[in-house]
């Protein structure tokens, strides 16, 4: 016993048996906070019929991947020359071709690929009733003139049947090569399921669908041997003619409107803007949310979870979603991410939540910021954590977690290990997944300070009980681990730590752990 | 000046004396008011153009200095430039007249105007081959784009126009600060044109825009601090360093650029806490700094206490403080009780000055000033406790066994608040590492011996 303050043990530290008791327990406090977690997974959320939207009866607006099969399908030679029966096409086709492709002939408003697969309708379609050679092909209008008129007769309509009715003549039933049309020309209206929103209607938008630019198309040609070698050029790329490629979106001009209706989705990076049958609105979110707390309890599968949390973080964020439903989401996230110890995903979280806590939503701020001033210490990233500190208001250092993560601080800055330790055996909240991650270096500096200090030994239980191991064994294991084997021996039962002789034995292993702090995704 | 034969004269004059400061005082937007509606009213948008032309052409005939290529060049900048001064007129006009409309961000416009006189004068550099000489133009025109950008944002702050720009739209990150500091963030990418532009120029150095270099750094280190992105500045202090042997050393460039470099760079340094070279870089912006730039001399002198403290764990005279009394009220009671070693009230007083610390960004530094008050505290107890039974002829010797207890008697002394003697261990453990205190602690004997030469190094026991 210590001779000096023979009264009760002071507040804040512990009597020799308080302690024996309290080391044996794992440092892991916050697991019952996870379980209290986990509990608000298996709320019930009347509210939402999944099994109702959940069906394969759904039929998912079409995709990118619909539209690619299809056009893979499709024959990959150019329209006068399909490849399977070699036909001699008659000269006045051949005229109509060129024709169409005459500049002063050309509209801007049509794209290429929409002419091209027009053409090659037309002249199959002629091809199959048998009236090829019969047709009067010079009087035949042009694609583009075609497809103008159907574009005109569609904008009167307006209506999705109506319109569909109308154009059914001039195509054979089943074509293939309607459907990838009808995608090309997905912003016309009535095309996609939904009612589109108002900024994506109206004439206006045909001109955002050009994908050549009009002005290049408009500038007449000069000289008539220019003409061939647009010919030529046109042949040299027959191959492409038929590949469908999708159009440049338009401009985004407002955040996108979800219209999917699929729960779950895979999470795949944009690399232009979003469509909005491919994004989820929502109220579809939310249900989401709820399949996925499910799912995370029942199958603890993190790299569908992180995948699955990705595309609604996603999908929060082109439809520009930020409320307290958008914090909810990114607190779940980033708490299975801490819980998991993927750091990169819960810094991105952690970012946004910072940011979004700032619009003054509801949420946990206090847990988020405690957990920010750990992530930091953990970095140790001095700018950010300097960043942090001044961000702090009065109220919020007063915060249980807030103080806690402050006190941790400020007893790793002056080297108080005894101090970290306690701390470390009480963290608030999820905050012990992060103390994890530094707890080894911070030994590693405890006992290069302790070997410098302590002569000429010292019990192995002050080690385990200073540097809150789970037993003398994981203490002994511990040195052994960093090539300590010599400092431990057994005298008349009790297991002495030689620091006398450690020299610096540790000093290379914490200059190590503490170089070493390198995350992706880290500010 | 006014766009007349005066200021052609002038023009042609600074050209042929190769006269930057005096060319540069022709670019000026401090003007007073009247001055500027003087000059806006002299010329109108349609002619301003071939008037310059005529006019430059005309008396640059007579001193012989401006060739055909230069010629368009300056034409522009100052076509610029009076457009500019057009919209910096109604800026000023708008604010003093005090009914700003909300929607109408006229600071933002005059802002724009500057931009444009900048790329002009980045053109003439580019293609109309303006000297190296010019480059004081060049210092002035930045200088007052970083000023217009920050009165830009303090416009568009107070009038609470939301401009939710739509190339962020489907990005994942969003910041509602970016928005508060939208201008001057541009203004950096401004500025780092320019800083390229007379990085980049390979002509000899005597004739190199290179010299330009550290004025326009310096102006991207002000914003980056304003911004808060330190670590952006660091690409700066790379791009300077890259520069190696074609660059010429800091030395070597006026004093004044010399001192904001040397400062920036220090504080940069010291946020990293690489503390030598802070002290280094601080110390010679310290010496260089002009006598009567006191509150430079301040600035530097907040980072460069903090520093010492940790360096060589010495603390600034009283006198020193006296003269800056800022830095006193700042300064002055933490080290009285760094000195007297005054553990609690050490604590009470980083607990005080707390918020304005860590604005400063020298919390986490002076933090480690206890280390300091302890030492002191702990070397007041060694002391206390006298010396050996003094054996015949010889010096007395002090008593190096310290139980301790008697540590953490003198540790609670102040905050009357009881301390674990393991954790009073773990303090002298640390003193012991960080080699404050010579000795080693017994934990059998709860006791610690301390060096019989020199316990408590550098303080003279």
């Amino acid at each position: 016993m210590l001779p000096t303050w023979p009264a009760a043990p002071p507040p804040g530290a512990e009597s020799s048996t308080g302690y024996a008791t309290s080391y044996s327990a794992p440092a892991y406090t916050a697991v019952q906070v996870r379980q209290s977690f986990g509990q608000s997974y298996s709320t019930p959320q009347p509210s939402y019929p999944l099994a109702h939207t959940y069906g394969p009866s759904h039929s998912p607006s079409p995709s990118a991947v619909d539209s690619a099969g299809n056009v893979n399908s499709l024959p990959s030679t150019a329209a006068p020359e399909p490849a399977k029966t070699k036909i001699d096409w008659p000269d006045s086709v051949r005229r109509y071709v060129q024709r169409a492709f005459i500049p002063a002939n050309l509209d801007s408003t049509v794209t290429r690929a929409e002419m091209e697969a027009r053409l090659k309708e037309t002249i199959t379609q002629a091809n199959e009733k048998g009236v090829l050679n019969t047709l009067d092909w010079d009087t035949m209008p042009l694609p583009q003139h075609m497809i103008r008129e159907e574009r005109a007769r569609a904008l009167l309509t307006l209506q999705p049947k109506q319109q569909a009715q109308a154009q059914a003549p001039t195509h054979a039933p089943g074509n293939k090569k309607r459907k990838s049309w009808d995608l090309t020309d997905g912003a016309a209206p009535g095309s996609s399921s939904a009612t589109p929103p108002p900024w994506r209607n109206g004439p206006g938008r045909l001109e955002d669908r050009v994908s050549f630019s009009p002005d290049k198309r408009d500038e007449p040609l000069k000289q008539p041997s220019k003409l061939n070698r647009a010919d030529k050029r046109q042949k040299r790329h027959e191959g492409e003619y038929t590949t469908y490629r999708e159009e440049t979106p338009p401009p985004l001009d407002g955040p996108v409107v979800g219209t999917c209706q699929t729960l779950e989705k895979r999470f795949l990076r944009l690399t232009a803007a979003p469509k909005p049958s491919q994004v989820r609105p929502p109220y579809i979110l939310r249900q989401t949310l709820e399949l996925l707390k499910k799912r995370w309890k029942k199958d603890q599968n993190y790299s569908y979870i992180c995948d699955q949390f990705k595309s609604m973080r996603q999908d929060l964020t082109v439809q520009h979603v930020r409320d307290d439903f958008t914090v909810e989401v990114y607190e779940i996230h980033a708490r299975i991410a801490l819980e998991k110890g993927d750091l990169g995903e819960y810094n991105q979280c952690q970012t946004q939540l910072k940011a979004l806590y700032k619009l003054g939503l509801k949420g946990k701020p206090n847990e988020f910021t405690a957990y920010r001033i750990l992530y930091f210490i953990h970095t140790a990233n001095r700018t950010e954590l300097n960043n942090a500190l001044a961000d702090l208001t009065a109220a919020e250092k007063k915060d249980k977690a807030i103080k806690h993560a402050l006190d941790v601080r400020s007893a790793l800055a002056l080297g108080n290990y005894h101090r970290f330790f306690q701390l470390y055996n009480d963290t608030p909240n999820m905050g012990a997944y992060l103390m994890d991650m530094f707890v080894g270096r911070e030994r590693l500096a405890a006992l290069c300070n302790i070997c410098r200090a302590y002569k000429p030994d010292l019990p192995l239980r002050f080690i385990t009980e200073e540097l809150y191991f789970e037993s003398d064994l994981e203490a002994a294991q511990f040195i052994l681990d960093h090539d300590g084997q010599a400092l431990l021996e057994d005298r008349g039962g009790t297991v002495l730590f030689l620091t006398g002789k450690a020299n610096s034995l540790f000093e290379s292993a914490r200059t190590k752990a503490f170089s070493r702090v390198d995350i992706k995704g880290q500010i | 000046m006014e766009f007349n034969t005066a200021f052609f004269h002038e023009f042609s004059e600074a050209h042929a004396q190769q006269d930057g400061y005096r060319l540069a005082r022709t670019l000026t937007p401090d003007l007073p008011t009247d001055k500027l509606r003087k000059i806006w009213r002299s010329q109108n948008a349609h002619s301003i153009r071939s008037f310059l032309k005529r006019g430059l052409q005309g008396n640059a005939a007579f001193t012989g200095g401006l060739d055909h290529e230069e010629l368009p060049g300056w034409v522009e900048v100052y076509a610029t430039y009076w457009n500019a001064l057009g919209e910096i007129l109604a800026a000023r006009e708008s604010s003093n007249e005090g009914k700003n409309k909300s929607s109408e961000l006229v600071w933002t416009r005059a802002y724009e105007g500057w931009i444009d006189l900048l790329n002009a004068l980045l053109r003439g550099y580019q293609s109309h081959k303006f000297k190296n000489w010019t480059i004081i133009c060049l210092y002035t025109v930045c200088k007052h784009l970083r000023l217009f950008a920050m009165k830009a944002d303090d416009e568009r702050n107070s009038n609470n126009v939301v401009d939710d720009s739509p190339a962020a739209n489907f990005q994942d990150d969003f910041d509602p600060e970016t928005n508060k500091r939208q201008k001057l963030e541009d203004c950096v990418r401004q500025l780092f044109k320019a800083f390229n532009i007379c990085q980049q120029d390979r002509a000899a150095l005597e004739e190199s825009r290179k010299w330009g270099s550290y004025y326009i750094a310096n102006l991207l280190l002000k914003s980056y601090f304003k911004l808060n992105s330190a670590s952006l500045s660091k690409n700066i202090l790379k791009n300077l360093h890259a520069g190696g042997k074609d660059m010429p050393d800091v030395s070597a460039f006026p004093k004044s650029q010399q001192v904001t470099f040397k400062y920036h760079e220090g504080v940069l340094a010291f946020l990293e806490e690489n503390y030598a070279r802070a002290e280094a870089c601080l110390t010679d912006a310290w010496n260089k700094c002009h006598k009567d730039a006191v509150r430079n001399k301040e600035r530097i002198l907040a980072y460069l206490i903090p520093c010492h403290l940790i360096t060589s764990h010495t603390l600034p005279t009283e006198a020193l403080l006296e003269s800056y009394p800022r830095l006193q009220k700042l300064f002055l009671p933490l080290c009285r009780c760094i000195k007297r070693g005054e553990l609690h009230k050490f604590d009470l007083a980083l607990q005080e000055g707390e918020d304005e610390f860590v604005r400063r960004r020298i919390y986490l530094t002076l933090e480690r000033g206890r280390d300091v008050a302890l030492r002191n505290l702990l070397r007041k107890v060694f002391i206390a406790r006298g010396f050996e039974e003094a054996k015949d002829g010889e010096k007395p010797v002090r008593r190096t066994r310290v139980p301790v207890a008697e540590f953490a008697a003198a540790i609670s002394l102040g905050s009357q608040e009881r301390i674990d003697n393991d954790e009073v261990e773990c303090l002298l453990a640390n003193m012991i590492y960080k080699g404050f205190m010579k000795g080693y602690i017994s934990r059998q004997h709860s006791t610690v011996v301390l060096s019989k030469s020199g316990a408590f190094p550098g303080t003279g026991v």
